[in-house]
């Protein structure tokens, strides 16, 4: 499961916006409200920079009430309303992690044997 | 060209005055015997004034007041050698060349710094290694999510962020395609540019959208309006609610046991009531034909943590109290 975003673009988008704190839910239970009124809910597998979400085994429930379950769904950023966070869940303490996370593959290649300002 | 040869020459005699006299004498014991080595000589000389620079560049031999003198390719590297640029002999660079010249063999210094880098466990080795490596390094300053939060002061985010820092409960009107759908309130616990927003302890109010005609000939929903069409649910529920119990009262006997499923676009407190009830069938048309505010209802639920899109975000407002 890729944790991070293997683009830097990617990851520095969500570095400076609280899509990091959706991408903290991955394998989460959670319910995505859409902006047309339907709710999804279902596991989280992935969420990129762009908002857009993909879940698992899925209960979804149209704008007019029927209730129908997927294995898959995809969800463009656009589309999303709310998402609901399990309560329990720290948000301060998700983005933390998954900051930590981006500094981690951030500074993977570039250790340095002298310090630049000696 | 001729400037910078002047200025070298008089360096250069500035110091070896002593060689250039002794020089002369040589040349003038000389003089006699073997004058035309001697006038090679002295042509040759830089010092003297009988130099004849031709000679000089095609002469296999020129005696160089400074043989070991550093040389410069042109006047533009002698100007920037005199005003210190980079390659002058400071300490560091000094050190640099050394260090450089010794790079052949093996240091134990140098040893154990690759030691440290190396990755034995990927995990750990990295952590350690490069926390270790980052104290003494001046860093830059990290720009994040939760660091931007605090650098809007005086626009309306960092009216945002003082709400976020003294949790002031906050009001957020949240739009349908056209107009307002609700309100959320509840405290901000983090925001972004984009005016996401992460809440907790929320109690929205909404309204679903009306269609179609409705929609068109219906005033504009506001938060006033949206709240008195909720009493006023809440009111028609309670009614509707009171009547049954006294039905139920005066024909109990005729009553057969039967509970009905709700339906689900009744509001809670309704649902509630009415799954309690026995209800007859001539009851159940009731409701069906005569419900109030069958479209457009309005909702109340409580949401524990919630994140809103920013896009669907009408305004903020702070709940003052």
């Amino acid at each position: 499961m890729d944790i991070v975003s293997h683009s830097i673009r990617e990851r520095t988008i969500a570095e400076n916006s609280l899509v990091i704190l959706l991408q903290g839910l991955h394998g989460q239970m959670t319910t995505v409200d859409l902006r047309d009124e339907s709710t999804a809910r279902g596991r989280i597998i992935n969420v990129d920079a762009f908002m857009n979400i993909r879940l698992e085994k899925v209960l979804y429930r149209d704008r007019l009430g029927f209730m129908s379950s997927m294995d898959d769904l995809f969800i463009t950023g656009r589309n999303v309303r709310y998402v609901h966070i399990p309560d329990h869940m720290n948000i301060i303490e998700t983005i933390e992690t998954q900051l930590a996370k981006i500094h981690c593959v951030r500074n993977f290649g570039a250790r340095k044997e002298y310090s630049k300002n000696k | 060209m001729e400037e910078g040869e002047r200025e070298s020459e008089s360096e250069r005699r500035s110091a070896p005055s002593q060689t250039s006299d002794q020089q002369t004498t040589t040349e003038t014991s000389r003089q006699t015997p073997e004058t035309e080595e001697d006038d090679v000589e002295t042509k040759l000389d830089i010092s003297s004034d009988k130099f004849d620079p031709l000679l000089a560049l095609y002469s296999p031999q020129v005696p160089l007041p400074f043989p070991n003198i550093r040389c410069f390719n042109n006047i533009a590297e002698y100007e920037s050698f005199m005003k210190g640029g980079r390659g002058r002999a400071k300490p560091e660079n000094v050190e640099k060349r050394l260090r450089k010249a010794q790079k052949g063999k093996a240091d134990p210094e140098r040893i154990e710094r690759l030691k440290r880098l190396m990755v034995n466990n990927p995990v750990e080795e990295e952590g350690e290694g490069s926390g270790v490596k980052r104290q003494p390094r001046r860093r830059k300053a990290a720009k994040n999510v939760l660091t931007r939060m605090p650098l809007h002061t005086g626009s309306p985010l960092g009216e945002l962020n003082r709400c976020v820092q003294e949790k002031i409960r906050v009001k957020v009107h949240i739009r349908t395609f056209k107009g307002l759908r609700g309100v959320c309130s509840g405290f901000v616990v983090a925001f972004d540019k984009f005016w996401n927003l992460a809440m907790v302890d929320v109690d929205e109010t909404y309204r679903e959208p009306l269609l179609g005609q409705a929609l068109y000939h219906e005033k504009a929903l506001t938060i006033t309006r949206l709240f008195e069409k909720l009493k006023v649910q809440e009111s028609v529920a309670l009614s509707a609610v009171e009547n049954q119990k006294s039905e139920l009262h005066s024909s109990s006997s005729r009553l057969t046991n039967q509970t009905r499923r709700t339906d689900p676009r009744h509001t809670q407190e309704r649902s509630e009531h009415s799954e309690k009830d026995k209800t007859t069938l001539k009851a159940a048309q009731q409701f069906k034909t005569k419900p109030k505010v069958e479209y457009g209802r309005v909702h109340t639920r409580h949401v524990n943590q919630l994140f809103i899109r920013g896009e669907n975000i009408l305004l903020v407002n702070l709940q003052l109290e």
